[in-house]
């Protein structure tokens, strides 16, 4: 897989699945927009591996919240690099994975659903509608939206979170039936459990055997385990895939 | 960079004795980072083809405009009015527009003729005696051909060298009395000027059954082609009357090939054999190149000239010709226009049309 | 293995001059023999030509005629017949086009020449077509027939596969004697049908001839135009100039010029539902031989106002020409076409940059290229070889005028639009000067009987012979019945 020369916007890449990500494609000759929010520390580092792996690399702050601020992080882009050619939309309103203190349906709030739903669902509807114009020009581009296996089997209901993601795959199936005839692709990958992320750094040993024990690989995820099937969506390897969800969490969930 | 670094790296890169790819490319990507910043429509033009700066990593790279876009866009990096010169192209116009190449100074220009003029057309002579066939610079203020013959007579051509045109056209009298006269001094001597001009002076020798025999060491340069200022001629015969006329050694005519649209000449090592191989200095790149995809052909395959001259930086550095032509390994070998192809069945194309429309 | 092209009734193979045309494609070299008749050679031929025509050709029923052609398509239909084995295997190989795109181009246009099209055909021009055969009564009194040529003269260009058979045809439905000069770079189409027309009736393949000779070959050439009563061209204007003007001027020279077709889309074929549809028609339009057909489009006017932009429009048409280029790849560029395709799309792009939302879709790396453009441009063609401009209008019917002034390089329309403005923009298109109004994805396929260029395809070949009623009323008075 060859991304010489390929523009590819990661959202929230400073840390966790999201760098993996922007390293990996680095690793591949690409030139990646680590997109973070706070920490421009470690946006920094992310960028200097990127360029150390082979490809190239410059951080961008952007709250994908915020419409605006998506805007100006398309814009940015666009003036110095002239196109887009990759999107990955990663970045989610913070959640931790907390099984044994989550909280159960009657005491959520619509408010908590809405959250996840504008962190996640949101800044995917936001950044995608902000790149298209890039897009549609060339004819070609492809979309990834990062979902969740829970949207499958929720082993653990978290409502709010789980909700989100089920919107996500299904905003990205109407959207890959419209882009389709431009030539622009939308697919979503599902990670399980991935650790060590901000979101799992408090799980339980007891919760990770759990699932071990119920995942044909044996193990969990580590961010890396995740990039592949990215790049893989990313690249000409799956020009004739569309509005597919590629669930990677070693067997866990088979669909 | 400003425009002053500019022009003070050009020099010392123009004066080093030769410079590798390493050398090039850096200089190359800086100049076209400053032509990318400064000269807005090649900035659009650019991120047309999906490149910028940040995405550049050899010369080779470098979106090259096409020659036309000189007629279409006004191609500058400084303010158009504070050039020092600005040079026009001639040739087809469109719509009666003549592209324009504005130099905020002409020190790079000069420095560049000169450099290259030394090496390829004087080689072991320090001065000759010259005789320009061709208008002089302040008749022709617009004409870089012009210029660039100014040059060679300033810099180069000794006492008693002189322009062999006036007001009415070629001093017939005069050169006559020049070429009778280095005969006899048995000096070398230089005659340099457009390739028509020579047409018709060899024509009119051949009117009054004159010929000369320039004494060993003399030159001829010629340049730009024929077409539509006199007959046309083949080029072996071109350089076998030449011979002929002026008793100069075929591999002693040298071609220049040069345009408005550059600040570097190419030349030959004469035309003993033709087509002849054209080289350039090491501050001007050149690729084969297919025209549609910008994609570099193999050396030996026939495609577009692209030149890459980083002395022409206050416009583009990298030119798209029309220009046809095939990479050697000392060179590339010239073969003339790149017509464009007629429709295979009945459907129009454009350069019919437009002739079609405008008849 | 060389193929032979040309045929040649009466003349030995051995008696005639033959030159090998080599067709280098993507690394195959086919080699095609080309007869270059001498003088001498195409004077006897035309006259042999001209004598069988005046002798049998001329007292054969029209029927008898369309029957042996028919014969001659069904042959070309069938897949297993061995010369059309040799046209899907050669054709692509030589002309460049895919081979999809030949097969089934080739049997799509075949079948409107059969019996059934041919009728048609006759039909269309005649309104009584016995007026071939024998003398009818003419409306305005007394009795004509309709000859066509002892010898037709063909000089036939470009590469689409099997074009000189439309007037091959015409010229042996008028019952005229054939002799058709094939272009170097498709020699072949009409020197099988030619064989496979004489294999099936010899005597009606004594009636024509295939040829050829090097294009700016004037002399060969001037030797058929002295030789013909009737000559038709094609090719582009130089080439017909001085075709028409060596041309004796006591025989008649039809010459078909370059034409610029285009497409027309209303916003009412711009609803989400139904303008990818659209979009598709008009890609196919473009892909069917690479736009070298005088039917392509190469512009499409987009009407504003429907749910569609014509922007997004064009960037359907884009997505629908990078899929074709997996069906129906494009064939190979020499350096001469990809510079002009180059020029034109450099151009484009120079115009892109004066305004904010023209664009330039497709990579020079892609087979195809779109220009959008909401300036009020002018007919203009593309660079060929799959490419295209969408121009934004406010409406359809603002665009006849301004086309008006094209009127020598128009021919057809494809429209999508409903029925009211397809009847309204056809009478003011008509008005104009467009001769042919076809619906998209129908453009580079006529209908059987279509006006080319708006002519009369068979009427144009035939001259009347009428008897008046005066010499009739006067033979009354000679008759040994008379009173």
């Amino acid at each position: 897989m060859n991304f010489d020369g390929k523009i590819v916007l990661v959202t929230g890449s400073s840390r966790g699945i999201g760098a993996a990500i922007a390293k990996a494609f680095a690793g591949e000759g690409a030139t990646v927009i680590v997109n973070y929010v706070q920490n421009v520390d470690a946006a920094d580092e992310v960028v200097a591996a990127c360029k150390e792996a082979g490809g190239d690399a410059t951080a961008i702050q952007a709250d994908v919240t915020s419409g605006e601020q998506i805007q100006a992080l398309v814009d940015q882009t666009l003036m110095d690099f002239a196109k887009i050619d990759i999107v990955v939309n990663n970045a989610f309103k913070p959640y931790t994975f907390d099984p044994d203190n989550r909280k159960q349906f009657w005491d959520l709030e619509w408010q908590d659903y809405q959250d996840q739903l504008d962190g996640a669902l949101f800044s995917t509807y936001t950044m995608c509608q902000a790149v298209l114009p890039a897009l549609k020009k060339r004819t070609q581009g492809s979309i990834i939206n990062m979902a969740s296996d829970l949207v499958a089997r929720p082993t653990i209901p978290y409502h709010d979170y789980t909700t989100a993601k089920s919107a996500l795959i299904g905003f990205s199936r109407n959207l890959a039936m419209e882009l389709g005839p431009l030539g622009i692709r939308v697919n979503c990958v599902a990670p399980g459990l991935v650790y060590p992320t901000d979101a799992s750094r408090k799980t339980k040993e007891r919760i990770k055997e759990m699932i071990v024990a119920q995942t044909p690989m044996r193990r969990i995820a580590s961010p890396e385990d995740i990039t592949g099937p990215v790049m893989f969506l990313a690249s000409d390897w799956s020009r004739f895939m569309t509005g597919q969800t590629l669930y990677v969490d070693g067997g866990l969930v088979m669909k | 960079m400003t425009e002053a670094q500019i022009i003070k790296t050009l020099l010392d890169f123009i004066a080093a004795d030769g410079t590798t790819d390493d050398e090039f490319s850096p200089l190359a990507l800086e100049i076209f980072a400053y032509q990318f910043e400064n000269n807005i429509p090649y900035q659009r033009f650019c991120r047309q083809r999906e490149k910028t700066p940040r995405t550049m990593q050899s010369w080779r790279n470098i979106p090259a405009v096409p020659i036309n876009g000189y007629k279409d866009l006004t191609l500058s990096c400084c303010d158009p009015e504070a050039a020092e010169r600005i040079f026009m192209t001639s040739g087809t116009t469109k719509n009666g527009v003549r592209g324009k190449c504005h130099h905020p100074t002409l020190s790079v220009y000069d420095t560049s003729m000169i450099t290259a003029f030394r090496q390829r057309f004087m080689q072991e002579h320090t001065k000759l005696r010259m005789g320009i066939l061709f208008p002089t610079e302040q008749t022709m203020p617009n004409s870089s051909l012009a210029h660039y013959l100014a040059l060679a007579l300033n810099e180069f051509g000794s006492d008693g060298s002189r322009y062999l045109f006036n007001d009415d056209g070629l001093d017939h009298e005069q050169l006559f009395a020049e070429l009778d006269r280095a005969e006899q001094t048995g000096k070398p001597y230089a005659l340099l000027g457009a390739s028509f001009s020579f047409v018709h002076v060899m024509d009119k020798m051949s009117h009054l059954g004159k010929t000369v025999s320039l004494p060993e060491g003399s030159r001829i340069l010629d340049t730009g082609g024929f077409k539509g200022q006199s007959r046309e001629l083949e080029l072996n015969e071109f350089y076998d009357l030449l011979e002929a006329r002026f008793g100069v050694p075929r591999d002693h005519c040298i071609n220049m090939y040069g345009m408005t649209e550059l600040s570097t000449e190419f030349y030959d090592w004469g035309n003993a054999t033709c087509p002849s191989v054209k080289s350039g200095p090491h501050w001007i790149r050149s690729q084969i190149v297919n025209p549609l995809t910008g994609e570099e052909l193999p050396k030996g395959d026939k495609g577009i000239l692209v030149h890459c001259d980083l002395a022409h930086f206050n416009c583009v550095s990298s030119i798209l010709t029309e220009d046809a032509g095939i990479e050697l390994d000392d060179g590339f070998l010239l073969l003339g226009r790149a017509e464009g192809a007629e429709a295979k069945g009945c459907s129009m194309a454009v350069d019919e049309f437009l002739k079609a429309a405008q008849g | 293995m060389a193929l032979r092209a040309g045929y040649l009734p009466g003349i030995n193979a051995n008696d005639v001059e033959w030159q090998t045309l080599t067709y280098d494609r993507d690394g195959q070299a086919i080699e095609v023999l080309v007869p270059l008749l001498s003088d001498e050679q195409m004077k006897d031929l035309s006259g042999r030509i001209k004598e069988v025509s005046r002798q049998h050709l001329k007292s054969m029923a029209v029927s008898d005629i369309t029957a042996t052609i028919d014969a001659a398509i069904a042959r070309l239909l069938d897949r297993n017949d061995t010369y059309r084995q040799q046209a899907e295997e050669y054709l692509p190989l030589i002309t460049g086009y895919d081979a999809e795109m030949v097969r089934l181009g080739l049997t799509g246009y075949l079948k409107t020449f059969r019996q059934s099209e041919l009728r048609r055909f006759v039909a269309e021009d005649f309104v009584n077509p016995k007026i071939l055969d024998e003398f009818q009564p003419l409306p305005k009194g007394g009795y004509g027939r309709a000859y066509g040529p002892d010898l037709l003269a063909h000089i036939w260009a470009g590469n689409v596969p099997g074009l000189p058979l439309w007037s091959l045809i015409s010229g042996l439905l008028v019952k005229a004697g054939n002799i058709g000069k094939v272009p170097s770079t498709e020699p072949l189409m009409a020197s099988w049908f030619a064989h496979i027309i004489a294999e099936i009736d010899p005597k009606l393949g004594q009636c024509l001839a295939v040829v050829w000779w090097k294009g700016g070959d004037v002399d060969r050439e001037q030797a058929l135009l002295n030789q013909a009563d009737l000559v038709m061209a094609y090719g582009n204007n130089d080439t017909l100039h001085q075709i028409r003007d060596r041309t004796p001027i006591t025989t008649r020279c039809l010459t078909y010029s370059h034409k610029v077709s285009f497409g027309m889309v209303s916003k009412a074929a711009l609803d989400t539902g139904k303008a990818w549809e659209v979009a598709h028609q008009a890609a196919y339009d473009i892909v069917r031989y690479d736009q070298q057909g005088c039917y392509s489009p190469h512009l499409f006017f987009v009407e504003q106002g429907g749910a569609v932009t014509p922007q997004e429009f064009a960037q359907y048409i884009a997505n629908e020409l990078d899929c074709f280029e997996e069906k129906f790849p494009r064939r190979s560029l020499s350096i001469e076409e990809a510079s002009g395709v180059a020029a034109w799309r450099q151009s484009e792009e120079m115009k892109s940059f004066f305004a904010e939302n023209n664009a330039v879709m497709g990579d020079a790396n892609d087979a195809w290229s779109v220009a959008y453009s909401e300036a009020e441009e002018d007919l203009a063609p593309s660079g060929l070889n799959r490419t295209a401009k969408v121009i934004s209008v406010k409406q359809l019917d603002d665009v006849p005028a301004r086309i008006a002034p094209y009127k020598a390089f128009l021919q057809t329309v494809g429209i999508a639009a409903a029925p009211e403005e397809l009847q309204r923009l056809a009478g003011m298109l008509g008005a104009v000067g467009v001769t042919r109004i076809s619906a998209l994805e129908h453009m580079t396929a006529p209908e059987a009987g279509w006006h080319h260029d708006g002519r009369f395809n068979l009427l144009d070949l035939v001259t009347m012979t009428e008897v008046e009623r005066s010499a009739e009323t006067a033979a009354e008075a000679f008759s040994d019945y008379v009173d």
